[in-house]
């Protein structure tokens, strides 16, 4: 019973989550909804890298970028559609991680940090200053709504569809990962990488592995993001949303693949609860933020993770 | 008997001081084999080459007949060859059960692919490796943590967590950097009954200790290092009575050396 609990209650969640735009008409709660499914699905793949495999990436906001520019680039410049333009932005995102992973990872957790930094300011700079690609501050406005089997998904509430199954399909993905051996493996290199490597197991592969999925899924995420917004520009690439999806995890716990889902439904809502204060709202989610820290150094996950194993502790003792 | 692991020559460096300066030695199947050497004398460094944790100068290294000298570590194991560590290595934060699966993951026929779509191969080898577990556990008394993050557990236990994690693929030969260094007798003596248990059921042990007593219980064989060279190899009884080991590795004469003995007994 208890082990059937978990997928049935995602399945259930995802169900009303499905339902949002049969209960309500507002573009508002709906655009809402489809930035938090999105932001989760983000989050859910730093999760991947940082939380399971203990790499703090700040590359994501250059995936996330780099996502969003290949697959306005595919529809508008390059005359493809949508679904192409995802599959595109995952596959340059992958190579990417590759590339970049692949020297960086041979060194040190403090060097990678250094180097995805590094190569999110970078695209930053390329978003900005390669016109002729970009089109620079202007960006690629009016980006034309997905069509599949005839039908257009045009306006807020049609395009959370794409966006719900999109997340649906990404998260369940990441979860039969991450709940795996591979997973398990992850988490096992984080912890201790020499005993790992005694066990006859090549860390690298693994972290890049890891690190290729995550920048995948971040670059289609993008993706779909930019096509929510209808336009995108350099203001893509903004802080905000690295730091969206690293407060995310950090809240929900890293290297929990629930705590990071619920965390992010709540987290991407609560700017929007907080608007009833239009001055003090961004205070309030800080302080907010502050005192969870506070209390739950670990995040949510990993406070309720305490709790479990005092519990254990007296059971054994 | 036979040679499961050879290691000629052994030479390695640090800024210029020989930490290992020409060792050689065989390790024989289904043997127990103790290395001993006061400190500095180039144990951990020996251990630590042979496993591919560092590299060497120079010499050679063949485990069951395989060139593994210059090998990653993770090859090395995949050949044959476990080792634990002296500040012990585990995963704090993994469960008992899933400390022992991970040590056994690389060695099972599953690939990332029935991995991630749980294929009858996969939930096979999962299943032979609980096995393995549940019997490793009950040598090293430790069942009912089986569920349990490994980080509670004490010193001592967690020592046997790692000799448990590294026998689970059925290793060739287990390499043991002080297994009872930091645990308290009663426990010692436990695990020195669970090693010898398991070398009667065949698995080969080099082991690397300062507790002469659990050396001269448990070892056929014993090599003294002292400065980077091989000092001294004998049965424990004539290394104990070596006038040179005696002097190097424990700073005493014969009588003394034999009082001690009567006093530790």
């Amino acid at each position: 019973m208890k082990l059937l609990a978990a997928p049935l209650a995602s399945m259930v969640a995802a169900l009303l989550l499905a339902a949002l735009p049969l209960v309500t008409s507002s573009n508002y709660v709906i655009g809402i909804g489809l930035s938090a499914l999105i932001f989760t699905v983000a989050a859910a793949a730093l999760n991947l890298i940082y939380g399971y495999t203990g790499l703090l990436s700040f590359a994501q906001l250059g995936f996330w970028g780099i996502g969003g520019y290949a697959t306005a680039l595919t529809v508008v410049t390059f005359g493809g559609n949508f679904w192409w333009g995802l599959l595109w932005a995952a596959l340059v995102n992958a190579v990417l991680a590759i590339v970049v992973g692949y020297p960086t990872l041979r060194t040190n957790r403090h060097a990678f940090v250094i180097v995805t930094l590094t190569f999110a300011l970078l695209v930053t700079l390329i978003a900005r200053d390669w016109v002729s690609l970009t089109r620079g501050p202007l960006g690629i406005p009016n980006l034309p709504a997905p069509e599949a089997f005839g039908h257009r998904f045009a306006g807020t509430a049609q395009f959370y569809w794409v966006a719900w199954a999109f997340s649906v399909a990404m998260l369940g993905f990441l979860y039969a990962l991450c709940s795996s051996r591979i997973g398990r493996t992850l988490v096992a290199i984080k912890q201790n990488e020499p005993l790992v490597r005694a066990q006859g197991i090549a860390p690298v592969p693994y972290k890049l592995a890891a690190f290729a999925i995550s920048a995948a899924i971040t670059g289609a995420a993008g993706g779909v993001y930019c096509f929510h917004l209808g336009i995108i520009d350099p203001l893509f690439l903004d802080f905000y949303y690295m730091q969206t999806f690293l407060i995310i995890v950090i809240i929900g716990g890293a290297g929990s693949f629930w705590g990071v889902v619920v965390a992010g439904v709540v987290m991407s809502a609560l700017p929007e609860l907080l608007r009833f204060s239009e001055d003090l709202r961004m205070v309030i989610y800080g302080a907010i933020l502050v005192v969870a820290m506070f209390v739950m150094p670990s995040g949510a996950a990993g406070w309720l993770r305490e709790r479990q194993l005092l519990r254990m502790r007296e059971h054994v003792r | 008997m036979s040679a499961i692991l050879e290691v000629s020559d052994l030479r390695k460096a640090y800024a210029g001081v020989h930490a290992l300066d020409g060792v050689s030695f065989a390790v024989e199947a289904g043997s127990i084999t103790g290395l001993i050497g006061p400190n500095g004398s180039g144990k951990s460094t020996a251990i630590d080459c042979i496993s591919g944790f560092q590299k060497l100068d120079g010499g050679k290294v063949v485990l069951a007949g395989q060139d593994i000298t210059g090998r990653v570590a993770h090859h090395i194991a995949r050949t044959g060859l476990m080792r634990t560590f002296q500040t012990v290595r585990i995963y704090e934060r993994l469960s008992l059960r899933d400390n022992l699966a991970i040590a056994n993951q690389q060695f099972d026929a599953a690939n990332w692919l029935d991995e991630l779509l749980r294929t009858r191969r996969y939930r096979d080898a999962v299943e032979a490796a609980e096995k393995r577990a549940r019997q490793l556990v009950e040598l090293i008394g430790l069942q009912r943590y089986w569920e349990i993050e490994t980080g509670i557990l004490s010193y001592g236990q967690k020592k046997l967590v790692a000799l448990a994690a590294a026998l689970m693929p059925h290793p060739k030969v287990v390499v043991l950097d002080e297994p009872v260094a930091g645990v308290n007798p009663s426990r010692i003596r436990e695990i020195e009954a669970a090693l010898g248990e398991l070398n009667r059921a065949g698995e080969t042990f080099l082991i690397v200790e300062h507790n002469v007593e659990f050396i001269t219980n448990l070892c056929h064989r014993v090599i003294v290092l002292d400065q980077g060279r091989k000092l001294a190899e004998g049965t424990a009884a004539a290394i104990h009575t070596d006038p040179r080991v005696l002097e190097a590795y424990l700073g005493m004469t014969p009588e003394m050396a034999e009082a001690e003995m009567r006093g530790a007994a």
